[in-house]
């Protein structure tokens, strides 16, 4: 497309370009400019190619991953084991494709009877792609009512290939934890997990914002005054605390299931009163231009006025404030399960992955454990520098400001 | 002067109203956990060996006044929690008020003085950041903010906490020395106190910095465009002086306005990091009481003292702002 070779930026060179590509910008679109705009920005572009890979890696997290997770997948043979990288050459001579050695456990009168692991370096495990592994299954939808008849399952498809493996044994890009789960597929599954948990609250807190925002941006007045305050109660509760009241309100009985599901619906009821008063904010801007008295001449009802034409005025504004609460979501997450309050141990979420390092042990002896962390850091830089720089390509006077 | 005294009273009005709304909300809450006092209490004795029957429990029940309506426990709990009396801890059996003692005040303290920090660093920072025009000092700014936001705080703490362990062999936990963990206040132990408290204060200023940098940064570049600036520097009104008396003046009444809601940030992450640091704070106090022995009673205390402390920060500032700001005063509910 032509109009991404036009500066915006300066009026100048604008008025120098031709008449085509000056027709391309005025009929842009606003998407369209938001993109050119967003493009031009070198941090926010390469935040969000970080920000895609994590994503991806998310979503095909069970194929990527060359283990299970849980603790059906455990290495009972390499527990607390360091990272593992595949070599193309040893004292033996070279070969094309990746491999490790051996490791054989022994223990006899000679080490005292304890178990110690020695590398045989005469034996070679080669790395394989594509090889057969655990099975797992995508798209699979289950839901339990009350009473049997209710249930509602969709199958879904299973899959037991994965990217890559070894062949006798494992291999563990990442090492392996104190129970010898690979640590490479629980941060794949953790970044799922936290994701998943961000956007069910991102949305819950979207759609109260979006509702209760925009009722009290619409009608003002006492409406209005009743609604901020309420709003700024609930923003005073301290929300920890509070996750952890509601936390303690979970049984012990729950599924995994469950209590992720609760946990992203409390993230959501908590993250609202944010984000409803920028809607409200905006609205009260809006709601005094002459479109909405037009359309009100012409009788539209108020929910008409506000889904078709108040909304449609800030669509991007409030992709923008979407994608800047999402760490938000991610860190609150984090924050509840570091203090064993949000998801535990057996589910994989970063914040599960993050209370795993907290002992001195781990920062002596296990330095792999941290990897994770990185993981979780570049998830959250990366929606950071994307929200940032949306906000900037979504502001149309952000160019003539600078 | 009248105008001032009618904001103020309506301002006050609305802190109660909000406290008592909140106290609710928390109440509530509470009352939705499962089990109640007594059932706990006794579960817990149970556990001690002592046989417990039904009846215990009901005679227990009428003792803490659980038998009444919900409506009445809520009204007589918070006219006794204005009054700083909250009964006794479910599970401890001992008054709260006393088991939190000092303990509230030192939190509130650290959460303060973080908050203090926060805003002396970025306040500068962020000016700076949205007027200097060298590329690089922005960029290095906005990227320590980031990082802020995304480094998570305990494992700032651990890093420090490693760190001096091996550098100076002490490992900076707690906030009381051993042996000034139970003497009564005196100038030793006030240095003591303040030689560890800098070590959360330093962890939680840190994220806190980063969020009210993007505040600062994101107000600012609102107001320097605008064209009031643009006037002033016609008037002949430049450098520092410009830029204090008017865009800044401007940007920071919104800060000013939410630094109620930032110490309510700061709270949340002070069980964090007093679980690493392994401060017996009330943050430590309130995750012991929510996460293990699940006393509601302890734990609703500590979340209305909170809010308490919130919803008088959040009337002060708006108390200073009319006093600095005729508009404000005008506005009744602002």
């Amino acid at each position: 497309m032509a109009i991404e070779s036009i500066d915006v930026g300066s009026q100048t060179t604008a008025a120098d370009l031709d008449v085509k590509t000056k027709e391309d910008y005025f009929t842009a679109s606003q998407g369209q400019l938001i993109w050119t705009r967003f493009k031009k920005n070198r941090s926010a572009m390469f935040g969000a190619y970080v920000l895609m890979t994590l994503i991806l890696a998310g979503i095909f997290s069970p194929f990527i991953s060359p283990y299970d997770p849980n603790i059906a997948g455990r290495d009972k043979e390499y527990m607390n084991g360091a990272p593992q990288f595949g070599s193309f050459c040893d004292d033996n001579g070279c070969s094309a494709i990746p491999f490790l050695h051996t490791q054989e456990r022994s223990r006899s009168l000679a080490t005292n009877f304890r178990w110690v692991t020695t590398v045989n370096k005469d034996k070679r495990r080669y790395i394989t792609f594509l090889p057969k592994g655990w099975e797992y299954t995508v798209l699979r939808f289950e839901m339990n009512f009350p009473g049997k008849a209710l249930d509602f399952v969709i199958p879904g498809f299973t899959f037991d290939r994965h990217l890559f493996g070894a062949t006798e044994g494992k291999v563990h890009i990442f090492g392996t934890d104190s129970s010898g789960k690979d640590i490479f597929s629980r941060t794949l599954h953790a970044i799922n997990t936290s994701l998943a948990v961000g956007t069910i609250g991102v949305f819950i807190a979207f759609f109260l914002a979006l509702f209760i925002g925009g009722v009290s941006g619409f009608y003002g007045g006492w409406i209005d005054s009743v609604l901020q305050m309420i709003t700024d109660a609930i923003r005073t509760v301290p929300a920890i605390p509070l996750f952890m009241a509601l936390a303690a309100f979970i049984p012990d009985t729950w599924s995994a299931e469950e209590r992720f599901f609760f946990i992203s619906i409390i993230l959501g009821l908590i993250g609202w009163p944010t984000l409803a008063r920028r809607v409200r904010t905006h609205l009260l801007t809006e709601r005094n231009q002459e479109y909405v008295l037009a359309a009100e001449l012409c009788g539209a009802r108020p929910g008409h006025i506000i889904r078709r034409h108040l909304l449609p005025s800030f669509t991007s504004y409030i992709i923008v404030d979407l994608v800047i609460s999402f760490p938000y979501m991610v860190l609150s997450e984090t924050a509840l399960s570091f203090i064993g309050l949000g998801l535990k141990d057996p589910v994989n979420s970063l914040g599960v992955m993050l209370q795993n390092v907290t002992s001195a042990d781990v920062l002596l002896n296990y330095q792999w454990y941290f990897i994770p962390v990185l993981f979780f850091m570049a998830l959250v830089l990366a929606f950071v520098f994307v929200g940032d720089g949306l906000r900037d390509a979504a502001d149309p006077y952000g160019d003539t400001k600078r | 002067m009248l105008q001032f005294a009618r904001f103020a009273f309506t301002r006050a009005f609305l802190a109660m109203f909000t406290l008592i709304l909140v106290s609710f909300i928390v109440f509530s809450l509470m009352e939705l956990v499962p089990g109640d006092c007594a059932e706990r209490y006794l579960a817990f004795k149970n556990t001690q060996g002592s046989g417990i029957s039904l009846a215990d429990i009901e005679t227990e029940r009428i003792r803490l006044g659980l038998d009444q309506p919900y409506l009445t426990r809520w009204v007589s709990w918070i006219g006794n929690a204005f009054v700083g009396e909250f009964g006794n801890s479910c599970i401890l059996r001992l008054n709260i008020a006393d088991l939190l003692g000092e303990k509230f005040y030192i939190s509130l303290g650290i959460c303060l003085s973080s908050l203090l920090l926060a805003y002396l660093i970025a306040v500068p920072a962020g000016i700076l950041s949205v007027t200097s025009k060298s590329k690089t000092l922005n960029n290095s700014i906005r990227f320590v903010s980031y990082l802020g936001l995304a480094m998570p705080n305990f494992l700032l703490a651990l890093m420090i906490m490693l760190f001096s362990t091996i550098m100076f062999g002490d490992s900076l936990t707690g906030l009381f020395s051993a042996e000034f963990r139970d003497a009564p206040w005196s100038m030793e132990r006030v240095a003591d106190f303040l030689s560890r408290a800098w070590l959360p204060v330093f962890i939680l200023g840190w994220s806190a910095t980063a969020f009210a940098l993007q505040t600062v940064r994101a107000l600012m570049s609102d107001e320097v465009g605008k064209l009031y600036v643009t006037a002033a520097e016609a008037r002949g009104v430049t450098g520092r002086r410009l830029l204090w008396r008017y865009p800044a003046r401007h940007a920071l009444g919104p800060i000013i306005n939410s630094l109620g809601f930032d110490l309510n940030r700061i709270f949340n992450e002070l069980p964090i990091v007093a679980l690493i640091l392994t401060l017996t704070d009330a943050g430590a106090l309130l995750i012991d009481a929510l996460a293990r022995s699940n006393d509601q009673q302890l734990a609703g205390a500590i979340i209305f003292l909170l809010t308490a402390s919130i919803v008088a920060l959040n009337f002060i500032t708006d108390i200073i702002l009319a006093l600095t700001d005729p508009r404000v005063r005008r506005s009744i509910l602002g």
